[in-house]
């Protein structure tokens, strides 16, 4: 008369902590969970695709579209990914503006995900302080391209233009008070005991399953290593900048936390110095009208908020786009790990790793 | 003198009309107030006007005086310019809000087992509203009806529903009827995510209504009553002066206090315990597939607990119709009894104010406490009810024998 049986739940498409249109299949023996399947492909637009139908100047626009909340870093990818495969040299100012603008977006996409990671745990004030931040970082972008969110904000051989008169000044008066901030965060949430006991010890991925899962960016070095590709295979003018890379060995929930905590503050330090040691010239390298391109292939890879993000582009002889583009999206891959980390857990255990995973859907299907 | 019959009656139904009154006014009151503490701890501001009219879409700033709810917005607007009343922008929030409760459309859904699925709702509801027969607001009669008054002259009008000799127990049952309102309603949904909420709630409530029934057997062992009334008032200045027993009865009415109101915040699902309606995890929990007014139920409800919970807590740990919370009255009557000035012997004396700013109070640290806080994970609720709460009231509970026995 009575049987057990599992319960098949579908989290999403349309759930309000699964950060967009992200549906993962889980079955429940209770609220634990025995079986996660994320299943993907809602946003899938073929920005590869179209990325191949458009000019490499044109193509840029695109990745404003695949992290949407780190689209700096994605037009510094691409702006690069070209740079090299063409041989552009970029001069040293434009390098200055280009790393500090990307921190400043890694310092929006880390406070967007602070602000979602807290309230899909429960804490909702900490999202409201986060996004008072992020715009005024978004304003700072405005103020330099005339968007917030679908920057567009590099040009292939530098900047289209030179900074804006007076952006030099928003940007120190959010640097001042930027560190107090992040301290406020803290005391909502580093010695809570109610975070602590969410997020110590939940969703656990080690180096070893994470670098087999090809995990990057903030997840892997919260297990221990220290791979960041500012450091490892300098690009802009990180080389010339004075950070460390932040890394923590617990390799769960909270570790994240702290380590991403911690990147939003070196993010700090990283774009002082570029205010501070901002060079004067031009920002534009001398480029012919029309780009054409030989048989090459070129992968570069930068990191972004979220992890290695890499472009992969293939050329072909007196071609004015990509023969092939590929994204190596860190979303994407990091997504993997999310059955490894949550089966045998708690339901609740579903919403902080997909959380901790600061997945964009976007980025994900592209 | 005793009023006859008739009399009793007409004075029982006057008294239900001002306690649902203000009970039902509160409620929607406090929805409001949530609304501005939430905003206010957010650095936002809240709710600041009523959008829309009521009658016919809204034709632009111009036209906005014209219509009943743009007239209310210029007027709020105007509020706005005033440097305290400027919270109160935005009140009529909760008309809309009880409005748009009412004219939505009621879905049940096919799969739905109908008759439960209808009558959980009222069942949550009627539970927490028939509470406050029992709950005691003014320490005795509120006023009495001048001799000159028809019909009704010099009767007492009391501050409370019934004087029951079993008050507390009568406040616990029903209470706890309330949950299966959450738990039925939650099952006859059909739906998976209701489904687990319902399981949550069910859990959630087993293992919190023993530390919450422990934490409340203190004031009934140190009083040895079960009268609201006579339990707060006792509580209140039934307390030597000096000596151990004074001090270790304070120290435990502290404690215990935090004990019972965490108990109580689970009781009535708030953060950081609202586990069952988790809307990060399961959507909306156990009241998924409700709409409409069905859903104000359930939620009403929930409000409604809240103030029983409060108004539990202040009166049998803070002081309940006294100044001074935690037994610390009749030690300021020692001082300030025969005191000559007028406002410091007032303060001696039980009143419905002090009473109604402690529940207030209590009120405004579940808004703080749902702004602040994180939710707790299903075990981990499960370990601070058995393992951290339950023993700790049984000490309590021991301790409160050992006072009783010693004094």
């Amino acid at each position: 008369m009575f049987k057990t049986e599992e319960m098949e739940i579908n989290l999403g498409p349309q759930h309000p902590s699964t950060h967009g249109v992200l549906r993962v299949k889980l079955h429940l023996d209770g609220e634990t969970i025995t079986r996660c399947t994320p299943m993907i492909g809602y946003l899938h637009r073929g920005v590869e695709k179209i990325c191949e139908n458009k000019t490499f100047f044109q193509g840029q626009v695109w990745t404003d579209r695949t992290d949407y909340v780190a689209s700096v870093s994605n037009n510094l990818g691409w702006a690069e990914g070209v740079e090299k495969l063409f041989g552009i040299t970029v001069p040293r100012r434009a390098h200055y503006i280009r790393t500090m603008l990307t921190e400043l977006n890694r310092i929006t996409s880390h406070l967007l995900w602070l602000g979602t990671h807290a309230l899909d745990i429960g804490a909702m004030t900490v999202f409201l302080y986060a996004f008072r931040e992020r715009e005024e970082i978004l304003s700072i972008f405005e103020a330099f391209c005339g968007a917030r969110l679908t920057t567009t904000a590099f040009r292939i051989g530098g900047l289209r233009e030179d900074l804006p008169p007076g952006l030099e000044k928003l940007v120190r008066a959010f640097q001042a008070r930027f560190l107090d901030c992040i301290d406020e965060y803290e005391t909502l949430l580093t010695e809570n005991r109610i975070w602590k006991k969410r997020t110590i010890g939940v969703a656990l991925l080690n180096a070893e399953d994470a670098i087999a899962l090809g995990v990057t960016g903030p997840v892997l070095r919260a297990a221990g290593s220290n791979y960041d590709i500012r450091k490892a295979f300098p690009y802009a003018s990180y080389a010339e900048m004075d950070f460390e890379v932040a890394t923590q060995t617990a390799a769960d929930t909270y570790a994240r936390y702290l380590v991403r905590l911690e990147e939003m503050r070196q993010a700090h330090r990283i774009i002082n110095q570029c205010l501070d040691g901002l060079p004067e010239g031009p920002v534009m390298a001398k480029l012919p009208k029309v780009l054409k391109s030989e048989v090459n292939e070129v992968y570069h890879a930068i990191e972004a908020p979220k992890g290695e993000l890499g472009y992969y582009f293939v050329g072909e002889k007196g071609g004015q786009n990509p023969y092939r583009m590929h994204i190596r999206a860190p979303s994407f891959i990091n997504l993997q790990a999310l059955s490894k980390m949550v089966v045998g857990r708690l339901l609740a255990d579903v919403i902080a790793a997909i959380g901790t995973l600061d997945v964009v859907l976007g980025e994900v299907d592209r | 003198m005793t009023p006859t019959l008739t009399q009793y009656l007409v004075i029982s139904l006057l008294q239900i009309v001002v306690v649902m009154g203000f009970v039902m006014t509160l409620v929607p009151l406090l929805t409001f107030a949530e609304r501005k503490v939430i905003g206010y701890v957010q650095v936002r501001l809240g709710a600041t006007r009523v959008a829309g009219g009521l009658w016919g879409a809204q034709r632009g700033r111009t036209h906005q005086s014209r219509t009943f709810t743009g007239g209310l917005n210029g007027f709020m607007w105007w509020l706005g310019r005033w440097p305290v009343i400027s919270i109160f922008r935005g009140l009529p929030m909760f008309i809309a809000d009880a409005l748009k409760l009412l004219t939505k459309e009621d879905i049940v859904p096919i799969e739905a087992d109908k008759a439960v699925f209808v009558l959980s709702p009222a069942l949550a509801m009627v539970a927490a509203f028939t509470v406050f027969a029992a709950i005691g607001f003014a320490p005795g009669a509120l006023f009495y009806f001048p001799a000159k008054f028809p019909y009704l002259g010099g009767l007492p009008f009391y501050g409370f529903l019934t004087d029951l000799n079993v008050g507390l127990l009568f406040i616990l049952g029903v209470a706890s009827v309330g949950v299966y309102g959450i738990v039925l309603g939650a099952w006859a949904s059909n739906s998976k995510y209701p489904l687990l909420g319902g399981l949550r709630s069910a859990a959630q409530i087993v293992s919190y209504e023993v530390p919450l029934t422990l934490s409340l057997l203190v004031p009934v062992v140190l009083t040895g009553s079960l009268n609201f009334n006579e339990m707060s008032t006792r509580m209140a200045t039934d307390i030597p002066v000096n000596g151990l027993v004074g001090i270790g009865r304070t120290l435990l009415m502290f404690v215990g206090f935090f004990v019972y109101t965490t108990c109580g915040f689970a009781e009535t699902n708030r953060t950081p315990f609202d586990l069952a309606e988790a809307e990060n995890e399961l959507v909306a929990g156990f009241h998924t597939e409700y709409s409409g007014m069905k859903f104000s139920f359930f939620f009403l409800s929930e409000y409604a607990s809240m103030i029983t919970v409060s108004a539990l807590a202040s009166a049998f740990f803070l002081g309940g119709h006294y100044l001074l919370p935690f037994g610390l009255q009749p030690t300021w009557n020692h001082f300030f009894q025969n005191s000559p000035s007028a406002f410091l012997a007032w303060t001696c004396t039980p009143s419905i104010l002090w009473f109604l700013l402690k529940i207030f109070f209590l009120l405004f640290v579940f808004l703080w406490v749902r702004a602040t806080v994180p939710r707790y994970r299903y075990d981990q609720l499960m370990d601070v009810g058995w393992k951290f709460l339950i023993p700790y009231t049984l000490v309590m509970f021991v301790i409160a024998a050992l006072l009783r026995y010693a004094a």
